[in-house]
């Protein structure tokens, strides 16, 4: 039935819902069609078809047969399938999974496996057919056969050669950059381009840019140098990177991660002066230089961006990347003229350059992005594959698409005029990572969800009428249609293109322009970066300036909620006619940019003057002579000082400097120096962080735990629970102090604070989202709940002031802020521990490219570890960023510390039981059946604990010796008990709160009596008894205009799941059901969540303000 | 028809000396470049040569034609205007007849079979129009040669109807414009040196010269491909190009090893190999 679906030459048929077909299904059916789909996709030979069978069976697997399965769902997954799925063996993990299927019945954990080996395998299959088709582009292939210098059969052109006064002259390319008016919802993703090229189609303008008040006019942003030099070298420099190096091995040009240069060599690979297929081969370069340019020679390559931000959603790299292509290609003859326009076939040949070098230096852009290398406006749109095709009988379509440059008598200057007047392009300042989101497009567009193919039906009906008000210079009905796209099509198939920020925007734009507001337009992927706003056209130059305030403004409202990279910028634009466009800089004007200057000049100055070449002599004096005579060199000579003694960051935004917050927030010293003392001398570590190899690590049996995923609570337990609940016995304490890391992979900013998902409409923060659920707890009870946020120093300042700013939600019951009492300083990681990490732990493979990039970018880690001083601390950060939480342990002990409880306690004497959940665990809520069993079961400690799923690492509930408890991964002695393990902790806790004080020898008086020595020592007593963990965490160093570092360092902390270790408070285990205990970690799994009625089990448990 | 004329060009700066060096034949004798190019041309039935020589050099050119002197022509090129230009000098000796192009810096070898000329002779008798010996060549050779692109005649292997011919591409573009079916990856057909040229070449020529000085041949021989039937046929063979670094150390060794001292140098090239690091 389903592989209908997949091979029907109806399209009705082929185009029809998988959900809606499941639907029908029982877990039986399911199962029949899986193993029909699984013969199919191994024995097809039709590449799509098996890719869409893969989906087919990864949706299943994730999102239908789970559902339906009534039986008892706990299940073990096979370590070796996960190991196989680590290594990308994913055929042989598929294998194991279905072969554990087939022994022990179907189940949700052996689901979860399923379909994440088939979601990757699909990707990968989709991955390696678009590489397969990169590399036999007709002009690419060579390049690949060629493994020794003398086979090298490119010579760099005479004109390049010719030097005056010693000096080579200078290709330079300058090249625009691309927006898209509309990509006709992302369908400019090779995948679908390639099955569905008839949908394929964008409407691309290439621009030239400038940052409103900093810049004079718009020109093309990016630009390329190349030169001959008198060193049988590769130089490459990224001027607005600051990064510069001399290469001269063949192993140097192809270590992406090295330094910041990746781009840069990516593009001397993939044009062929340095081939792909020479990698590997121990052959010269100094060799392969004298084959193309002569005994001696070697190039200088120098990119810029013109500061323009990262993010910014208007293909900056990947035009750069086509830029610098464009120079090498010139350079070695491969176009027809050095300098003025390449001709169609060089720029389509730069585009499937731009393509290969972008797979080979890891990274993935759309096939639109090339656009700035056309002139003016254009349809790129995909085209089925013929005959001739290395594609044709494995896609429908074609890897490259075609381009249709719009002539004058088709869109008049005029319209093109009523362009430039009318738009607002503005950098948002966010920089959001906008892979998973073509991966949802890619998915969905497979899976074809009923509402999904709609919108991009009708993503494909308004291209057209843009392009008719473009056509007619009608501004006014191009916004009211991009704005359509937006609030339509495109959120309909992705509604994570928008967020809470950029909804703020509109809604401002809106109140400030009124009627001349004409309309939004997203850029790119996604929204929040690089936007447009259509205002009428004699509010321009007013909306040039009030939408940067806007922005400024509404970003420090959302600052600590949102990851913004940098402050906003507002554009200035022009079309631009040429496209890509190169000449030859000769005699006085060969020039570097200014910039250039700050970084060549002090190595020449700092060199002997023996040691310079006459070329070095001519550069300094070339460079001399344009400081007195050329104005945009008159500040050279200033800023020169500037790059020779830089100045160094030292204090936060706030002007507090790292020894202030650390003294501010009750930083140890003491213990600080021996945890580096002991990190040094190996006595703690990742590795020491197990346990021992002897302790015997065990599923729990059946007794040990509670199962209420199938039978619910007792009437009498509910009764019990919403007793407690009426009387104000019962609190909620949510635990928001940590970074979440994952979250904003290490940006910094407060996770709770995040409005992550739209509710009733309004995207809504995961503390408005707890609020929510305490809200309608309290009025079912007849009460209002107490509602306890913990804080860090990292989270509490911003949770305040958002919280005021939000007039607490107009939460009814008490709502605190526990300010957290320790504070960390984070160190530079021991080598030991990195490698420990990356080389012993079982590690997720890469992509073939990719692995490559991540393998050297990870010994440029241990090198800086190493150099930097391993266990120092790490400093080289804003202050925030070098502070680290001591773990979760410290936040419930802190509602002691602090003072909160003794308030709580004066406010509610009845209390005596809290709910203790992570911010992430947004289906927590007080369960009064939940509620009535911990307190019937007299525990101390009652955990919640969900069935297991592949992503669900890190620990678990087990029997360790023989005895129940939670278990921290890093604690498992091998990485296979994990896998033993039915449950996983979902952090969620009924504490009974005479019981956990008595745990710290304290009662209620001492706490009302705020004994602070006494509670401060009893805490210490305590937390001496739960081990300690060393950890790596990701931080992210921001620096330059959006740009972003990611550094690992090493951190302590102490885990609350620890707590069901001790002897002397009863610990007891509920498994509760999986959308009530699964924790929402990443961004990525958002449009999951969304679509398996995670979101809607949540909303039902809200009473919205 | 028979083609009886033959024009070889040897008038470049770079050249001028080359024809006039002394190699040993693969029979043993010692004998000027340009002689023993005129042997292979006169025994595969060439009637009558052009040299197209530099200003000043008749009479070196005369001493090393040696025997064949009265059957040879000498044109001079005035000026280095180019390899076009100095086969247009040739125009009024060749008349209105079909005639063999040979370059006065190579030399062309068939150890095992028909010399590379009666090779070209003879399949021009078998077609009409103009042919290009040519040969596969590894696309690191690209730098130096002239290459088409164009499909196997059906029926008849050796030949390929020319479509586009390229002076020196870039591999990227020989990948694009220049596979031919049936030759191995990353091979090409390029030039080997030898033409029959019509006089339909010749008017494209001079319309070229017209408009450009300084020609290479290969763009009127690509403008002739467009405008008519323009074949080229495989050769069995190798050349020498005697301009290219060791060229003429390379065409000695060839001569000599293809001939009844193989052994003798053989043993000499292995001494060497011996005798230094």
């Amino acid at each position: 039935m389903l592989l209908n679906l997949i091979t029907s030459q109806d399209a009705a048929i082929r185009d029809q819902s998988l959900a809606e077909v499941c639907s029908h299904f029982d877990a039986r059916t399911l199962l029949d069609e899986c193993d029909q789909l699984d013969h199919f996709r191994r024995t097809s030979g039709n590449l799509y078809d098996r890719v869409r069978a893969l989906f087919f069976l990864y949706s299943i697997h994730r999102f239908h047969l789970p559902k339906k399965l009534t039986a008892d769902q706990t299940g073990a997954i096979p370590f070796h399938g996960h190991e196989g799925l680590l290594a990308r063996r994913f055929e042989e993990a598929i294998d194991t999974f279905l072969a554990t299927q087939k022994a022990d019945g179907p189940s949700d954990a052996i689901s979860s496996s399923l379909a994440a080996a088939y979601h990757q395998l699909a990707f990968q299959t989709l991955a390696n057919q678009v590489r397969k088709s990169v590399r036999t582009v007709r002009g690419n292939q060579w390049m690949f056969r060629m493994g020794h210098p003398q086979d090298q059969p490119l010579r760099i052109r005479p004109e390049l050669l010719k030097t005056d006064n010693n000096l080579f002259p200078i290709l330079r390319e300058r090249t625009p950059v691309r927006m898209d008016l509309t990509h006709s919802a992302w369908s400019d993703i090779f995948f679908l381009g390639m099955d569905f090229p008839e949908g394929a189609r964008v409407i691309n303008v290439s621009v030239n840019l400038a940052v409103h008040g900093r810049d004079d006019v718009p020109t093309p942003p990016v630009e390329a140098y190349l030169r001959i030099i008198d060193r049988p070298v590769i130089r490459l420099t990224s001027i607005d990177l600051q990064a510069s190096a001399e290469i001269d091995s063949l192993a140097e040009v192809f270590d992406f991660a090295k330094d910041y240069l990746g781009l840069l060599k990516a593009a001397v690979i993939a044009s062929g002066i340095v081939p792909p297929g020479i990698e590997g081969s121990g052959q010269s370069l100094a060799d392969l230089l004298e084959q193309i340019a002569g005994p001696g020679k070697g190039f200088e390559i120098v990119s810029s961006v013109n500061d323009i931000p990262k993010g910014s959603r208007l293909a900056v790299s990947t035009n750069l990347l086509a830029a610098l292509i464009s120079a090498c290609m010139r350079a070695t003859g491969q176009t027809a003229s050095l300098t003025g326009e390449l001709t169609e076939p060089e720029r389509r040949l730069v585009l499937a350059r731009a393509v290969l070098g972008e797979w080979i230096g890891g990274s993935g852009g759309g096939w639109q992005d090339s656009g700035g290398v056309w002139p003016g406006i254009k349809m790129i749109e995909g085209e089925i594959a013929g005959e001739t095709d290395p594609e044709y009988g494995i896609s429908r379509g074609r890897l490259m698409p075609k381009h249709h440059v719009f002539g004058e008598d088709e869109i008049p200057s005029s319209a093109r005029q009523a362009l430039e007047d009318s738009l607002i392009l503005v950098h948002g300042g966010m920089a959001s990572n906008v892979g998973p989101i073509l991966e949802m497009v890619t998915e969905k567009y497979l899976l074809r969800a009923s509402a999904e193919w709609q919108g991009r039906q009708e993503a494909l009906q308004l291209i057209d009428q843009i392009l008719t008000a473009l056509k007619a210079g009608d501004m006014k009905t191009l916004g009211a249609l991009t704005t359509e796209n937006f609030r339509g099509p495109l959120q309909t198939i992705i509604p994570w293109a928008t967020n809470h920020f950029t909804e703020m925007l509109i809604q401002r734009a809106q109140e400030e322009f009124g009627e001349d507001f004409w309309g939004f337009w997203m850029l790119g992927g996604m929204s929040g970066g690089g936007m447009g706003f259509i205002v009428a056209p004699e509010r321009k130059e007013e909306a040039l300036h009030r939408m940067k305030e806007i922005m400024l403004v509404t970003k420090r409202e959302l600052e600590n909620a949102l990851p913004f990279a940098m402050d906003p910028v507002v554009y200035d634009f022009s079309l631009n006619p040429h496209g890509t466009f190169g000449d030859l800089l000769k005699k006085n004007d060969a020039l570097l940019p200014p910039t250039y200057y700050q970084l060549a000049v002090p190595q020449l100055l700092r060199a002997e003057p023996d040691a310079l070449s006459s070329t070095d002599r001519a550069e300094l004096h070339q460079f001399a002579i344009a400081s007195k005579t050329q104005p945009k060199f008159s500040s050279s000579v200033q800023n020169l000082f500037h790059s020779l003694i830089p100045e160094s960051q030292t204090t936060d935004p706030s002007g507090s400097s790292l020894s202030d917050l650390l003294t501010e927030h009750g930083f140890d010293r003491e213990q600080h120096e021996q945890i580096r003392k002991d990190l040094q001398s190996g006595r703690i570590g990742l590795a020491q962080n197990r346990l021992s190899p002897s302790t015997s690590i065990e599923d729990v049996e059946p007794r040990d735990v509670t199962n209420y995923t199938q039978n619910e609570p007792s009437a009498e337990l509910v009764a019990l629970g919403e007793q407690a609940l009426a009387a104000g016995e019962v609190a909620v304490v949510t635990l928001a102090a940590g970074a979440g890391s994952r979250w904003t992979q290490g940006a910094g900013v407060c996770k709770a604070l995040h409005p992550f998902s739209k509710f009733e409409g309004r995207h809504r923060t995961f503390i408005e989202t707890h609020l929510a659920k305490s809200r309608r707890r309290g009025s079912e009870a007849g009460t209002t709940v107490p509602h306890i946020f913990t804080t860090s120093y990292l989270t509490h300042r911003p949770t305040e002031h958002f919280l005021a700013h939000q007039n607490h939600y107009h939460y009814p019951g008490p709502l605190h802020l526990s300010p957290g009492r320790s504070v960390g300083l984070r160190m530079i990681p021991t080598e030991r521990d990195l490698r420990f990490a990356w080389e012993e732990m079982p590690q997720q493979t890469l992509d073939e490219q990719q692995q490559k990039v991540r393998d050297s970018l990870r010994t440029a880690l241990i090198g800086w570890a190493r150099n930097t001083g391993q266990a120092e601390d790490y400093t080289d950060n804003l202050p925030l960023q070098c502070l680290h939480p001591v773990g979760h342990f410290f936040e419930l002990p802190n509602l002691l510390l602090n003072g909160t409880l003794r308030t709580l306690l004066q406010e509610r004497p009845n209390l005596s039981t809290l709910m203790l959940h992570n911010i992430d665990t947004l289906g927590a809520d007080l369960d009064p059946g939940l509620l009535g069993h911990h307190l019937n079961s007299k525990s101390g400690l009652t955990f919640e604990v969900i069935t297991r799923r592949l992503e669900d690492r890190g620990g678990g509930l087990a029997r360790v010796n023989g005895h129940p408890r939670l278990l921290e991964g890093l604690a498992m002695s091998r990485e296979e008990d994990e896998f033993k393990l039915s449950f996983y902790n979902s952090m969620t806790t009924w504490i009974d709160l005479n019981q956990f004080l008595a745990l710290f020898e304290l009662n209620r008086q001492d706490i009302l009596q705020n004994d602070q020595t006494k509670i401060a020592q009893a805490i210490r007593k305590v937390a001496s008894r739960l081990p300690t963990y060393i950890t790596l965490k990701d931080v992210k160093k921001r620096w330059g205009h959006g740009q972003e570092d990611v550094f690992p360092v090493t951190q302590f902390e102490k885990l609350w799941s620890d707590l069901s270790m001790l002897p002397d408070i009863e610990s007891h285990f509920l498994v509760v059901p999986r959308l009530r205990g699964q924790q929402l970690k990443d961004p990525a799994q958002l449009d999951s969540w969304l679509r398996d009625g995670s979101a809607e089990y949540v909303n039902r448990l809200c009473q919205w303000d | 028809m028979k083609i009886t004329k033959a024009v070889i060009t040897a008038a470049g700066p770079d050249q001028t000396h080359l024809p006039l060096q002394t190699i040993v034949s693969s029979t043993g004798e010692a004998k000027s470049m340009l002689a023993l190019l005129l042997d292979d041309a006169f025994s595969s039935g060439i009637e009558s040569v052009a040299i197209v020589i530099a200003p000043g050099m008749e009479d070196d050119y005369s001493s090393a034609v040696e025997s064949h002197l009265d059957q040879v022509t000498f044109i001079v090129q005035s000026a280095p205007d180019g390899f076009a230009h100095a086969v247009f000098c040739a125009n009024d000796f060749v008349g209105q007849e079909r005639f063999l192009l040979l370059l006065g810096d190579h030399i062309y070898l068939n150890p095992t079979g028909p010399s590379c000329v009666s090779q070209l002779l003879g399949a021009a008798e078998r077609t009409e129009g103009a042919l290009s010996a040519v040969q596969p060549t590894h696309e690191s050779q690209l730098p130096y040669y002239g290459t088409i692109g164009g499909k196997r005649v059906s029926g008849s292997d050796a030949f390929i109807e020319i479509s586009i011919a390229l002076e020196k591409p870039t591999p990227t573009v020989a990948e694009q414009e220049l596979i031919i079916p049936g030759l191995r990856s990353g091979k090409y057909l390029c030039y080997f040196g030898m033409h029959i040229i019509t006089p339909s070449i010749m008017e494209q020529v001079k319309m070229d010269l017209s408009q450009t000085e300084k020609l290479p041949l290969t763009l009127s021989l690509n403008a002739i491909a467009q405008s008519e039937r323009y074949l080229a046929v495989q050769i069995q063979g190798h050349r020498y190009n005697l301009g290219e670094p060791y060229g003429l150390l390379r065409a000695n060794l060839g001569m000599a090893l293809a001939g009844p001292d193989r052994d003798e140098v053989m043993t000499s090239i292995i001494e060497l190999i011996g005798l230094t690091k």
